[in-house]
């Protein structure tokens, strides 16, 4: 079991309370890997503090026709 | 008429019919039943039939014209719904099996917009399980067929909808969207299907797959059919703090006025999750061409990498998806088809602040995607699916794994899902037909709540081309 797959079954062991054979453990690790990798990236090109949630539904009303 | 089989019309001729009385209300529901009772056992689209309680419904409509009372511009409409609405009382299984004989104490926002319309409900329509999945594949209930091709997949997950709307059963139905769920099956059964702006239709009391990527929407035959019913049920709703209290406009009446003078963005993309097919990205250049030709300027719209809005929708629906089914999936996992099951699961491992960077970012994208790709246009064209229309067995993730087949699967929402991210308007309508004589559908996409541009578009488009006039035989 490599590192990725060890933390994935601790948070699913230890935080989740979920069970899961080391087989999808590591196919879960791989997906979460490449979604947290998207995110992060585009979180560091554009988030700043001020950054809220709600801004979405502002900008919708504020952009809407 | 135009048709002697009353089912053959649009929504919009049937319910305009019923008003000045040269048909009825249980002869239009009659007619779909007679086309349902040939249609259902060829594509599965229907999970519940009501045939007497429609044709009671149909009886009251009818009495009330006769005594000069109205509701509206859907009164005595037949129409069914994917099986995710809620009814008082009523069955509602949710495409699954886990709600098997569960009953909800609630009635959906629209169902009962739709019930003050006078619209007659023939029943409730076969879905990917609790909406989760692009195909129309569902072990519980019987895979939904494509009635162009039955051993074709319809798209999902409002796979009965996109069916019954194609074949005739119905003259509408409403069917939901939270990576394309409503435009893939519009799409791959040669239809009409509207994701109108995130907040424009109310989402309380329909089955949730992402409360953040949901909406609710309505599939039909023609542009003017679906403006006739996103009307009737558009509208802020108390019960959905998410719903938006700008006026709804009477989309019907703006759909006329042409596209001479407007601008569209052609988007040809050929990258992501599935390349684009030569022949698919023909019939939206020579819809462009078409709507070229009618007066609009068609210049090219460059469009964002779409890799960051996918994933971002990724995470919130899997997060979501994980949080509201987590009881069932501790107690009950082997009531979920394996591929339903598994797509949720990594919502149990994604950090929270990643979801809730997932969501912060939305502003920035739609900001960015105004003004990138709409920059200087009223509206962008490109394809709703990127290739030919697979077969049911070939998109099978629950018997078939594998690496080519999730790609293909997860291709299908490859132009659809970040505009569920964006939750601007889409709007899906036939365009032509594929190698395999399956249908091509084309996406327009507007600004926020500019719905009505859209629909005055697609109306234009139809009016020069009869893509959504072809009927499978």
């Amino acid at each position: 079991m490599d590192d990725k797959t060890k933390t994935a079954a601790g948070i699913a062991a230890g935080l989740q309370g979920m069970k899961y054979d080391d087989k999808r453990l590591a196919e879960i690790a791989a997906e979460v890997e490449i979604l947290n990798d998207a995110v992060r990236k585009a979180a560091a090109a554009r988030l700043t503090f001020d950054d809220d949630p709600a801004a979405f539904a502002s900008v919708m009303a504020k952009e809407g026709k | 008429m135009r048709n002697e089989d009353l089912a053959l019309e649009d929504l919009s001729a049937i319910a305009d019919a019923i008003a000045d009385g040269r048909i009825t209300s249980v002869e239009a529901t009659e007619a779909c039943l007679a086309r349902i009772e040939i249609w259902q056992p060829r594509t599965n689209a229907f999970l519940r039939v009501y045939k007497e309680k429609a044709l009671a419904q149909a009886r009251a409509m009818d009495a009330e014209l006769k005594a000069g009372k109205r509701r509206g511009p859907l009164h005595g409409v037949p129409m069914a719904h994917k099986d995710m609405y809620y009814r008082k009382g009523e069955l509602s299984t949710g495409g699954s099996k886990i709600r098997h004989d569960w009953k909800p104490d609630v009635t959906a926002t629209v169902l009962g917009k739709l019930d003050a319309a006078g619209v007659v409900e023939l029943g409730f329509l076969n879905m990917a399980e609790f909406a989760a999945g692009p195909t129309g594949h569902n072990v519980h209930h019987g895979h939904c067929k494509n009635p162009w091709d039955e051993t074709r997949v319809t798209g999902g997950s409002s796979s009965g909808s996109g069916a019954s709307v194609a074949a005739r059963m119905v003259f509408g139905a409403l069917g939901s969207d939270t990576g394309g769920s409503i435009r893939l099956p519009a799409a791959a059964c040669g239809v009409v299907g509207m994701k109108a702006t995130y907040g424009r239709v109310s989402r309380a009391g329909a089955v949730a797959r992402s409360w953040s990527l949901d909406h609710v929407g309505p599939l039909t035959r023609t542009v003017r059919d679906n403006a006739r019913l996103l009307g009737a049920i558009a509208g802020y709703d108390p019960d959905d703090s998410t719903t938006s209290e700008k006026p709804v406009p009477d989309y019907e009446a703006l759909l006329e006025g042409g596209v001479a003078g407007m601008k569209i963005g052609l988007a040809l993309p050929n990258g992501g999750p599935a390349p684009l097919d030569p022949k698919i990205g023909a019939a939206i250049q020579a819809a462009a061409d078409a709507l070229g030709k009618l007066g609009a300027k068609i210049t090219v719209s460059k469009l964002p990498d779409f890799t960051a809005l996918y994933r971002c929708a990724e995470v919130m629906v899997k997060c979501e998806a994980a949080a509201m089914h987590r009881p069932w999936m501790e107690k009950t996992p082997e009531l979920y088809a394996n591929q339903v099951r598994t797509r949720m699961e990594a919502g149990f491992f994604i950090p929270a602040t990643q979801y809730i960077d997932a969501l912060r970012l939305r502003a920035h994208f739609v900001a960015e995607f105004l003004s990138m790709a709409m920059d200087g246009v009223d509206a962008v064209l490109l394809p709703a699916i990127p290739f030919p229309i697979p077969t049911i067995e070939e998109t099978d993730t629950e018997t078939k794994g594998g690496p080519a087949v999730l790609k293909m699967v997860a291709g299908f929402t490859g132009l659809t899902r970040p505009f569920n991210t964006l939750g601007i308007p889409a709007l899906s309508l036939p365009c032509g037909f594929d190698v395999n004589g399956a249908p091509i559908g084309l996406q327009l996409v507007g600004r926020p709540f500019d719905e009505a541009m859209l629909y005055r578009i697609g109306h234009a488009y139809q009016g020069a081309t009869d893509h959504h006039k072809k009927v499978p035989v």
